[in-house]
C-alpha cells in the first residue's frame, strides 16, 4: 500500500521544490507565484478528485485550501498605506490556508516548508506596493478565500454565536448555582429549626444547679 | 515472534469479548465463577495485548517492512532510541500504545479490588472490557499495525525529523497514560450506577485513578508545549490546535472532579455532578481521539483520516448515552441531603471553581466545533483560531486564578466576617504591592498587571497557609523549622500537595503574561553584517552573522547559521540555528528539511532565533523573536506535577503518634483544626 501515497508523494515533492526555489530566489516573486499558481492547480485537481479534504490512502498529511493569488491592478499615484510593521500585524489577523493552522505571518517566518504563506505574502505585499489600505486588502482576501481566511469569527450574524455562547453558559450556571445553593441554605435553616424545636435531653443525675442545667442547655442548642 | 504478536492481537480481541460477556453475566446472575473467570479473561486480555506490543517492536526493530507500519515509520538508519518510540509515531501503532495502557491499567484496577468492593466489580471489569474490546477492534479490523505490504521496499520512509525529539519521545507516551487513565473512573462510576452503590465508597477507589490521570496528563501537556516551543519554531508553546485542545478537555474536567470530589467526602454533596464529570472525562478523551483522527478539523498533528474516526463516533454516541440513561434512571440513589450554612464557605467556592473549569472547557470544545456548525448552518468554512481562544479562556483563566487565591482562605461550612478579614489582609496586601510595583516599573499591559495582581494574592495565600501550618506545628511539638515544614506537608498531603500544584498554576499565568511584551523582528544577513533590536526590559541586542556553514551529521544534511550576539555591548556567545534534511541510508533526502531553532535560554527570557532560509552561501534570512518568562512554564509544570506527586503519595498507614497523644482523626480535618487555630 506504500505505493499507494507516490501520488501525494509527488505533489508533496512540488511543495518542497518549490519552497526551496523561493528561498533560494526570495527576490523574484514571479517565480513564486508561478510555482504556487502551478501548486494551486493540482491541488484543485486533487480536489475535484476527492470532494473532501484530499488524503490519500494511507497518506498521513492533509491539505485543505491552496492558494489562490489575489491580485488588483495598481491605484494612480500609488503611495504605501501600511509600513513594515503594520504589514506584519495585519499578515497576523489572517489564516494560513495550509494545514499549519498559524497566521500567514507566524507561518512564513516559520520554516514549516509552506509554499503558501509566502505567495500571499506576496500578494499583500504587492495590493501595499499599489497603494491599497488594510480594509481594501482584507476586503479582496476574504473575496477570493471567504471568511475562512480571518483568524477568528467575524462579530456579526451567525458568527456571533461563536463569542457569546460560552459566556452565556457560564452566566446561567453561574445563576443555576446561585439557585441551587439558596435551596440548600433553606435545607439548612430548616434543619436548625427542627433541631431548635427539639427539647435538649441532659442527663439531670449530673452534679448541677437547675440555673447551669438551663446554661448548658441554651449552650447545646446554640452549638446545633 | 512478529506472528505470534500478530496472532496474539487477536486472542486478545476474543479475551476481551469473553471478559464483558461473563463480568455482566456473573453480575447479574450473581454467580462468582463467572465473575472469576470475567477478571481473570481481563488479565490475559492484558498479556495477549503485551505480547501484540512485543511483536511489534521486534518488527521495528528487526526492520521488517513488509509490515506496513514498519516501513512507514521507521528506516535501517534511525537511532535505536526513536525505533523504540517509532511505536506510536503513527495511526496503528499508537493506537496499540492505548490499548497496551489500557489493558494494563484495567488489570491493575481489577486486582487491586479483588477483594473490595465485590458487588460493583463484575460490571467495572465488564465496562473496561467493552472499552479493551472497543479498542482491540478499532485496530483488528480498522487500523491494524501488522498490516502487510503486497512488495518488500527495500528501505523504509523513516521517522518524521520532527519527531525525532526527546520531548517526543515521552510526550505520547505521558499524555496516553493520563488520558486512557480516565476510563478507570469511568468504569468504577459505570458500576457504582449499576449497582447503585452510590456513597462515598467508590469515590475512594476512584480518586487515586483520577489524581495519576491528572498527573500524567499534566506532564504530558507541559511535554507537548515543550516540544512545539523547541521543535516547531513559531516560537511560542501554545496554539489552541485541535490536538492540543483535546487533551486540555479532560484535564479540565479532571481538575474539576478533584475539586468537587472533596464536598461529596466531606459532606455527602454532589454525587450526581461527581458522576457526571468522571463521565465527562472520558468522554472527552473519546470525542478528543474522534476529532484528531477523523480529519473532521484541521491541525497540526496531521492524522489520516481513517475509518477509525467514525468507529469513535460511534462509541462515543453508546457510551454517553449508556451513562445518560443509567445516570437518570439513579437519580433518586444519587439524591442527597444538601445542606449549606452560608454562601460564603470553601463548598459555595468549590462550586464557582467547578463552574468556571467546565467554562473553560465549554469554550474550547465551542471554540474547536464552531467551523463543524458554521459549515451545517451556513454552508461556509471559517477559521476558528488563537485569538477567539485567548479572548475568550483569557478572563475565564484570570477568573479561576482568583478562585485559586480565594478558595484556601475561605472556612468550610460558614466563614465569618472577621476570619474573612483574618485570611484575606495578607494575601490581598501582597497582591496589591505586587500590582504597585509593577506600575511603578514602568508596566501599562493591563491584561498583565491584573495577572501579576492575581498572581501575586495566591502567592500571598499559599504562603499565609504554610507559615499559619509550620508556625502552629512549631509551637504545638517544638519542632524546628526544616522538619515542622516537612512534617506539615507529610501529615497533610493533599491539602499540602494541593497548594504546591496551585503554586505551579500560579507560576504558570505569571510566565502566560509575560508573553505579551514579546518582540520579534526579522532581518536578512550577509556574513559579517550585525542587526539591532531592544527587548521588553530595555537592553540593545546586536546579532552579527558569522556566515551559513554545511555539513553532514548522523542521518542528516545540515545547514547552519551562526550569530554573534551581545546584550548592551557584553558577549553573551554564538547562536545557532540548523537547517536540516534528513537522509535515509542511501543518502536519499527523507521528508521536508526541518528547522532546529537557536534558543539563549534564561529565567528572564528567551531569545529565539530561527533560520528560515539560506538567500544564498553567505546570506542567512531569520526570524529573532524575544519570549519574556518562557522559562517559568516548564519550571511551573514541573512543580505542579510535584504537588501532584505529594499528593498521590501513599500515606503512611501507621497512626500518628506524638508525645502520648493519639490523632485518629482524618488526615483533611486534622488540618483543618491547625489551620484554624493558628
Amino acid at each position: 500500500m506504500l505505493s499507494g501515497k507516490s501520488s501525494r508523494d509527488s505533489s508533496r515533492d512540488a511543495w518542497c521544490e518549490s519552497r526551496r526555489l523561493f528561498l533560494s530566489r526570495a527576490g523574484s516573486v514571479v517565480v513564486v507565484a508561478a510555482g504556487s499558481l502551478l501548486l494551486a492547480r493540482t491541488g484543485r485537481a486533487q480536489d475535484a478528485a476527492t470532494p473532501q479534504a484530499a488524503t490519500a490512502p494511507g497518506g498521513e498529511e492533509m491539505t485543505s485550501d491552496s492558494y489562490k493569488p489575489v491580485s488588483r491592478p495598481a491605484k494612480p499615484n500609488a503611495a504605501k498605506q501600511m509600513d513594515e510593521k503594520q504589514l506584519e500585524a495585519f499578515e497576523r489577523n489572517l489564516a494560513c490556508p495550509c494545514p499549519c493552522t498559524l497566521d500567514i505571518y507566524t507561518c512564513r517566518t516559520t520554516d514549516f516548508n509552506c509554499g503558501i504563506s509566502p505567495a500571499v505574502h506576496g500578494d499583500i505585499q504587492r495590493l501595499v506596493d499599489g497603494g491599497y489600505n488594510a480594509d481594501e486588502i482584507m476586503t479582496a482576501m476574504t473575496q477570493t478565500y471567504g471568511d475562512f481566511i480571518l483568524m477568528q469569527p467575524r462579530k456579526q450574524g451567525f458568527n456571533l454565536l461563536a463569542w457569546f455562547a460560552p459566556f452565556a453558559a457560564i452566566a446561567l450556571g453561574a445563576v443555576a448555582i446561585g439557585v441551587l445553593l439558596r435551596s440548600w441554605r433553606r435545607n439548612a435553616d430548616v434543619a436548625a429549626a427542627k433541631r431548635a424545636s427539639e427539647p435538649v435531653r441532659l442527663d439531670t443525675s449530673v452534679n448541677a444547679t437547675p440555673d447551669e442545667l438551663a446554661r448548658l442547655q441554651a449552650a447545646v442548642r446554640e452549638e446545633r | 515472534m512478529i506472528l505470534v504478536g500478530e496472532l496474539s492481537l487477536w486472542v486478545a480481541l476474543l479475551m476481551a469479548a469473553w471478559t464483558t460477556t461473563v463480568s455482566f453475566s456473573g453480575g447479574l446472575q450473581g454467580r462468582p465463577d463467572l465473575v472469576k473467570s470475567g477478571e481473570r479473561a481481563l488479565y490475559a486480555t492484558f498479556g495477549f495485548t503485551l505480547l501484540a506490543s512485543i511483536g511489534l517492536w521486534t518488527a521495528l526493530f528487526m526492520h521488517d517492512f513488509s509490515i506496513k507500519f514498519v516501513a512507514s515509520y521507521t528506516s535501517t538508519n534511525l537511532p535505536k532510541i526513536y525505533t523504540f518510540t517509532a511505536f506510536w509515531a503513527g495511526q496503528s501503532g499508537s493506537m496499540l500504545f492505548w490499548a497496551l495502557i489500557l489493558t494494563a491499567y484495567s488489570a491493575i484496577a481489577v486486582f487491586s479490588n479483588r477483594k473490595t468492593n465485590r458487588a460493583m466489580m463484575p460490571y467495572v471489569t465488564g465496562t473496561l472490557g467493552i472499552i479493551c474490546l472497543f479498542f482491540l477492534m478499532t485496530m483488528c479490523f480498522g487500523a491494524n499495525p501488522y498490516e502487510r505490504l503486497d512488495w518488500i521496499p527495500p528501505e523504509g520512509r523513516g521517522m518524521n525529523p520532527q519527531l525525532q525529539n526527546p520531548g517526543m519521545a515521552i510526550h505520547p507516551p505521558m499524555l496516553y497514560l493520563g488520558l486512557v487513565g480516565t476510563a478507570i473512573p469511568f468504569a468504577f462510576a459505570i458500576g457504582a450506577l449499576v449497582t447503585r452503590q452510590l456513597d462515598a465508597q467508590w469515590l475512594g477507589a476512584v480518586r487515586r485513578w483520577a489524581l495519576l490521570s491528572w498527573f500524567f496528563l499534566t506532564i504530558g501537556i507541559v511535554l507537548g508545549m515543550w516540544w512545539a516551543y523547541v521543535e516547531l519554531g513559531w516560537a511560542g508553546y501554545w496554539a489552541w490546535d485541535a490536538v492540543e485542545n483535546s487533551s486540555f478537555l479532560p484535564w479540565l474536567t479532571i481538575t474539576a472532579f478533584l475539586h468537587s470530589i472533596m464536598i461529596q467526602e466531606k459532606r455527602g454533596m454532589l454525587r450526581k455532578w461527581n458522576v457526571t464529570l468522571v463521565a465527562m472525562s472520558f468522554l472527552l478523551t473519546i470525542l478528543g481521539t474522534f476529532i484528531t483522527r477523523s480529519g473532521i478539523i484541521e491541525s497540526v498533528h496531521a492524522f489520516a483520516q481513517s475509518p477509525v474516526g467514525d468507529w469513535f463516533l460511534v462509541f462515543l454516541i453508546a457510551a454517553a448515552v449508556a451513562t445518560a440513561y443509567l445516570v437518570s434512571t439513579r437519580l433518586n440513589d444519587l439524591q442527597a441531603n444538601a445542606e449549606l450554612e452560608s454562601m460564603v464557605s470553601r463548598e459555595a467556592a468549590f462550586l464557582y471553581n467547578n463552574l468556571v473549569l467546565i467554562g473553560i472547557c465549554f469554550a474550547t470544545l465551542w471554540g474547536v466545533l464552531f467551523p463543524i456548525l458554521s459549515e451545517w448552518v451556513k454552508g461556509d468554512k471559517i477559521t476558528v483560531g488563537p485569538p477567539f481562544f485567548n479572548a475568550v479562556n483569557g478572563p475565564l483563566g484570570l477568573l479561576l486564578l482568583a478562585l485559586t487565591g480565594i478558595g484556601p482562605l475561605i472556612a468550610w461550612r460558614r466563614a465569618s466576617t472577621t476570619n474573612l478579614k483574618r485570611q484575606f489582609t495578607w494575601p490581598v496586601i501582597s497582591g496589591v504591592v505586587t500590582f504597585t510595583v509593577l506600575f511603578a516599573l514602568g508596566m501599562r499591559q493591563m491584561y498583565a498587571l491584573v495577572s501579576y495582581l492575581l498572581a501575586g494574592f495566591v502567592f500571598g495565600t499559599i504562603i499565609q497557609e504554610f507559615v499559619k501550618g509550620i508556625d502552629a506545628r512549631r509551637r504545638m511539638y517544638g519542632e524546628g523549622l526544616f522538619s515542622a515544614s516537612m512534617r506539615l506537608v507529610g501529615r497533610n498531603r493533599r491539602r499540602y500537595g494541593g497548594y504546591i500544584v496551585h503554586f505551579g498554576v500560579a507560576i504558570l499565568f505569571c510566565a502566560f503574561a509575560g508573553l505579551m511584551f514579546k518582540k520579534d523582528l526579522t532581518a536578512t544577513l550577509k556574513a559579517g553584517e550585525s542587526v539591532k533590536a531592544k527587548d521588553a526590559y530595555g537592553s540593545e541586542w546586536v546579532f552579527t552573522s558569522q556566515g551559513i556553514s554545511s555539513f553532514e551529521q548522523l542521518n542528516r544534511r545540515v545547514v547552519a547559521a551562526s550569530f554573534n550576539v551581545t546584550r548592551d555591548g557584553k558577549n553573551m556567545g554564538i547562536l545557532s540555528s540548523e537547517k536540516r534534511q534528513h537522509v535515509n541510508a542511501a543518502g536519499e533526502a527523507t521528508f521536508e528539511p526541518s528547522t532546529e531553532v537557536g534558543i539563549l535560554e534564561s529565567p528572564k527570557q528567551d531569545v529565539y532565533l530561527v533560520f528560515t532560509g539560506a538567500v544564498d552561501r553567505e546570506t542567512a534570512a531569520i526570524h529573532i523573536n524575544f519570549n519574556p518568562l518562557v522559562w517559568w512554564v516548564w519550571f511551573g509544570g514541573i512543580i505542579m506535577a510535584f504537588g501532584g506527586l505529594i499528593v498521590m503519595w501513599p500515606q503512611a498507614l501507621r497512626a500518628e503518634r506524638e508525645g502520648g497523644y493519639v490523632a485518629e482523626l482524618p488526615s483533611e480535618s486534622t488540618a483543618t483544626l491547625v489551620g484554624a487555630g493558628a
